[in-house]
């Protein structure tokens, strides 16, 4: 389908319409615009604490999550872009699946850099990229918005809202807006140099080691980034006796989360779990499976990350490492 | 079904991080933190995130239980409070109010404590009210009032990156206040020095530009010998020492001989030492942080005390970026000292045996108050087993696992004619109770929490109480009714604020509304200060003239001996908090410590045939525990270390009961042990299955 925008007085409006079909999240009144929140929407798809069946003794009971129709409202590119990941790697996860189908993503361009994002370096913003969102919003001004139809499932969920065609100069506006969003961002040649450095298994291992002792296995990171699906299951036995298998959010950081049954551990070492954690992020292997890097630029793990190994002073070590090497 | 958001603070140590709590239900699914939280700012530590599993309904006490001979049978409300009143009664005719006594919790809440000394005090006569920060900083209070004149932490978690030079003296931040230590990590990376004084090998003292690890229980003998060095080389801040000190020359005097011998004694070499009192004198500006290493010795207060020379020597006080700063370890155990949950202090630190101060709360409360002085949790033990006191009631603490020497306190706890417990879960403490009331968790309650800086943040309720559960006020003053007392008749929790409000000087301005407008507020908040004090002792302090003590070293109370022939110190996990009964119900942080263990250098090891993660015995002169061995040069040879919170191996099976003289702290950072390897294979035995051996049968 063809993109189709439209014209909005405000986004309260698209809201408001919404609301008489679909659960809206956040609940909250008009969207953050150039900021995402510090928790992703992750969590509306992929729940962090989650029933996958029981058993009675006698029979399994799958627990299929049942969520009414509900709208992510004013999502920024970033999430979007990890949800489209989260849609590969969860293509055959019922239970996420579930929850996916029921979903309408409306998203909202940024027009400045927030504090840590750096998604132009890696593809993910701050443009709404199309293939990621259902409807996408765009301010013009105080009065006037854009509303861009991507699919089927967006401009259905217009009916019913009377909207006005846009012309072509506010579309070449967004487009030039994005642009001139792009070009306020700040340096990112630590993250280009430490993303090679990475992938040429540059970074000495002590380095690694080092960022390994700021890692106090808080899973704050894995909790926050929008791409990390790593889960565990527990069995807990009901009330009335019933076995319930749950998954929650785990994090690779922890130590226990490689460590085996006779307690060898592959990765017992922190630096050999940062590292692991950072090629997941930008390992062009990773890249080639799922078309991106496992990144998405929103830096909240250098907000969240108590031991200052976020994603910036990660890169700025790793970068600097290398140009004292050279 | 949308997600309900509720603004709270986090329910574990004494950071008092911002956390949003998401419920749907009726249930809570996730935490967040807080971006704009002045002190969290975005972060929480693993516990934090994992603190939907602590308050679960899985294995919540949702109704009051009574003791039978066939085991606990639930009860009502009423018929559990008529038979705790009537219980106190009988004691109270009998034995005399002297005989009962409360030990509250300083994971509730200021309105929790502040009631629980109001029951203690005006209903039921007594002093007798204490809790856990016995075992933490009551060493704090003590050495901290008589040298300063208040004894909580002087400046603020933001001055860590305000200084220019950070020295934590026996404190493991990363892992007990993780997010302090993750400031203390940053403020180093962006050049603050950082000089970590530690038998182990920390965290910190891995990152730090210098780490002293001195000999355990020899920190006076450190302390005195950096402190002639900075005298002898006139490192010393004169015109501090002259404008608002006394005791220069006692002081002076008193350290005449520090220097002799105080290598061996420390294990630490003069130029070290030299170099240290040289970057801590000469920083512009520079800050102790400082933990149980200082508190947990018979020599406690007396070290507390020597940092409190160090620092006001140097004029390292009063100022943005310095400070003397105990780092406190629950919650609210700055709430529950501020609420006078002790026996010697009325809330605010106004002393029982000051005739006006009882005058004062006796008026307010229109009723007689007690006069005797008040029993300490281990005072009240030790009464117990000496047929003096008989009826205990106690809420948010396990001191069957965390109070050194167990065996003796399960003697005491079991010898009761009453205890009512007041719990979440089923604790080791609460298994020995005659009634359990169910208690409301930090989710389910609305109230006030201080954290270590004196913060003053409200908790607000996020969930209904779980079942039957009440809100820790909200029964006592339902015992009260019961005793035909109306004291404690609020009609909600900020009611009980405000009644704080107007007996406590400290926290006289302050209000619930003022308290979320500026996400909390620090003490002293009067009216001459009004929106609180982030820095003590600016210009004056409460005592006038600050004090400078002298004080000698103490050597700690066992030594290692042939038959005992390790030195055991404690220690704490980023993972696990106290007890372990919220933490241990995250199957993430269960998983990633699961069996409890003894840290111990590989050459010890070796020497005792004893390999990584095999199981070993550890056994002291009071008991006898088995454990896994994790071989580490984090501790150097000759020094062993376990964690508190294991109630399979408990440490205080092993740990000495010797006290701090004046504080009563007992010496949980030194104790002599032997450790041995047991069959290659086999398992660690948990303390139950073991408990019918005797220590002898086993050596």
């Amino acid at each position: 389908m063809k993109i189709q925008s439209f014209y909005l007085n405000h986004p309260n409006t698209l809201r408001d319409h919404l609301a008489k079909s679909y659960r809206i999240e956040p609940p909250q009144a008009a969207p953050g615009q150039n900021t995402p929140p510090l928790v992703s929407p992750k969590g509306q798809l992929f729940a962090e604490h989650e029933n996958l069946f029981t058993f009675d003794g006698e029979c399994f009971r799958e627990t299929l999550p049942n969520p009414e129709p509900f709208a992510l409202f004013g999502v920024q590119s970033c999430d979007l872009t990890a949800i489209s990941y989260q849609d590969q790697f969860f293509a055959n996860d019922p239970y996420y699946q579930a929850r996916r189908q029921q979903a309408l993503l409306i998203g909202i361009d940024c027009l400045s850099p927030c504090q840590h994002g750096f998604c132009p370096s890696v593809n993910a913003g701050p443009g709404v990229k199309h293939e990621t969102a259902d409807l996408i919003l765009h301010q013009l001004s105080t009065t006037s918005w854009l509303l861009l139809a991507c699919n089927q499932k967006g401009l259905g969920a217009l009916e019913g809202l009377s909207l006005n065609p846009a012309n072509q100069p506010e579309l070449n506006d967004r487009d030039d807006r994005i642009a001139s969003c792009i070009e306020q961002f700040s340096d990112d040649s630590h993250l280009k140099q430490g993303i090679t450095a990475i992938n040429q298994n540059q970074v000495p291992e002590d380095l690694w080691q080092q960022l390994g002792l700021q890692c106090l296995s808080c899973s704050g990171c894995t909790s926050l980034c929008p791409t990390c699906s790593c889960y565990g299951t527990w069995e807990q036995q009901e009330s009335n006796g019933d076995i319930r298998r749950q998954r929650f959010w785990d994090s690779c950081l922890y130590e226990s989360f490689q460590r085996e049954a006779s307690q060898h551990n592959p990765t017992e070492k922190a630096g050999e779990r940062v590292k692991r954690f950072w090629t997941h992020k930008f390992g062009d292997n990773f890249a080639k499976e799922f078309g991106r890097y496992g990144c998405v630029g929103c830096g909240r793990c250098e907000v969240t990350c108590p031991g200052v190994i976020g994603v910036h002073s990660v890169m700025k070590r790793i970068s600097s490492d290398a140009q004292l090497d050279n | 079904m949308a997600t309900k958001v509720t603004t709270t603070i986090c329910p574990f140590c004494g950071v008092g991080c911002g956390m949003n709590l998401l419920t749907e239900k009726n249930r809570l699914i996730s935490v967040e933190p807080q971006i704009d939280h002045p002190i969290s700012r975005g972060q929480l530590c693993a516990k934090g995130w994992s603190s939907a599993y602590g308050i679960d309904p899985k294995d919540r006490i949702t109704h009051p239980l009574i003791r039978t001979p066939q085991g606990f049978r639930q009860t009502s409300w009423n018929k559990a409070l008529e038979t705790v009143a009537a219980r106190l009664k009988q004691i109270m005719e009998e034995t005399g109010p002297q005989a009962i006594g409360i030990i509250s919790s300083a994971r509730a809440t200021n309105e929790d404590n502040y009631a629980a000394q109001k029951l203690a005090r005006a209903v039921l006569k007594t002093n007798n009210i204490d809790h856990c920060a016995r075992i933490c900083h009551s060493p704090t209070v003590a050495g901290l009032n008589q040298t300063l004149g208040s004894g909580a932490m002087t400046n603020s978690a933001e001055d860590i990156f305000e200084t220019d030079l950070v020295l934590v003296f026996g404190a493991d931040p990363t892992e007990n206040h993780s997010i302090l230590g993750g400031h203390i990590i940053r403020a180093h990376l962006e050049g603050t020095q950082l000089i970590v004084v530690d038998p182990r090998r920390t965290r910190l003292a891995k990152l730090a530009d210098t780490h002293l690890q001195l000999k355990p229980g020899s920190n006076i003998a450190l302390l005195n010998a950096i402190i002639k060095i900075i005298l002898d080389n006139r490192w010393q801040d004169k015109k501090f020492l002259d404008q608002r000190c006394e005791g220069l020359a006692q002081l002076t005097a008193s350290v005449a001989n520090a220097l002799e011998g105080v290598e061996k004694t420390t294990g630490i070499s003069l130029p070290k030492i030299e170099a240290v009192a040289k970057a801590y004198s000469q920083s512009k500006r520079a800050m102790i942080l400082y933990g149980m290493g200082v508190t947990q010795y018979v020599s406690g207060t007396n070290n507390v005390i020597a940092l409190s020379n160090l620092a006001l020597t140097c004029g390292q006080l009063g100022r943005k970026g310095t400070g003397i700063n105990p780092l406190r370890g629950q919650n609210n155990v700055q709430g529950a000292c501020d609420m006078g949950c002790l026996p010697n202090v009325y809330p605010g630190y106004q002393k029982v045996d000051n005739p006006e101060v009882r005058a004062k709360f006796s008026q307010h409360w229109k009723t007689e108050v007690p006069e005797h002085p008040g029993l300490t949790s281990m005072g009240m033990t030790k009464a117990t087993l000496a047929g003096e006191f008989r009826g205990l009631i106690l809420f948010g603490e396990n001191p069957v696992v965390t109070d050194p020497d167990q065996n003796l306190v399960k003697r005491a706890l079991g010898k009761l004619d009453l205890l009512v417990v007041a719990e979440l879960t089923m604790t080791d403490t609460a298994r020995m109770a005659d009634i359990i009331l169910p208690a409301a968790s930090f989710a389910e309650k609305t109230g006030t929490f201080t954290n270590c800086e004196r913060r003053v943040q409200h908790v607000q309720q996020a969930l209904p109480p779980l079942g039957e559960a009440r809100t820790d006020w909200q029964w006592l003053a339902a015992i009260a009714q019961q005793l035909e007392s109306d004291q404690l008749d609020w009609p909600d929790s900020e009611a009980v604020f405000r009644e704080i409000t107007e007996l406590t000087p400290i926290y006289s301005a302050m209000n619930y509304a003022k308290m979320d407008q500026l996400h909390g507020l620090q003490w002293p908040c009067s009216p001459e200060t009004p929106e609180g004090t982030a820095i003590l002792h600016k210009d004056t302090f409460p005592i006038g003239k600050a004090r400078l003590i002298p004080v000698h070293p103490i050597p700690i109370d066992e030594n290692i001996d042939s038959k005992y022939p390790l030195l055991l110190t404690t220690n704490r996990l980023h993972f696990h908090y106290g007890c372990g009964s919220m933490t241990r119900k995250s199957p993430l942080l269960e998983r990633e410590i699961p069996t409890g263990l003894l840290f111990i250098n590989p050459a010890d090891a070796n020497e005792l045939g004893v390999t990584h993660q095999s199981a070993v015995g550890v056994g002291s002169r009071r008991g006898y525990i088995e454990t896994r061995a994790m071989l580490t040069d984090d501790l150097p040879p000759g020094l062993v270390c376990m964690p508190y919170h294991f109630h399979e191996a408990p440490s205080n099976q092993l740990t000495n009961t010797a006290q701090d003289p004046l504080t009563k702290m007992p010496e949980l950072k030194a104790c002599a042990v032997f450790v041995q390897p047991l069959e290659p294979g086999s398992f660690p035995r948990p303390i139950d299955e073991i408990s019918g051996l005797s220590v002898e049968g086993v050596k």
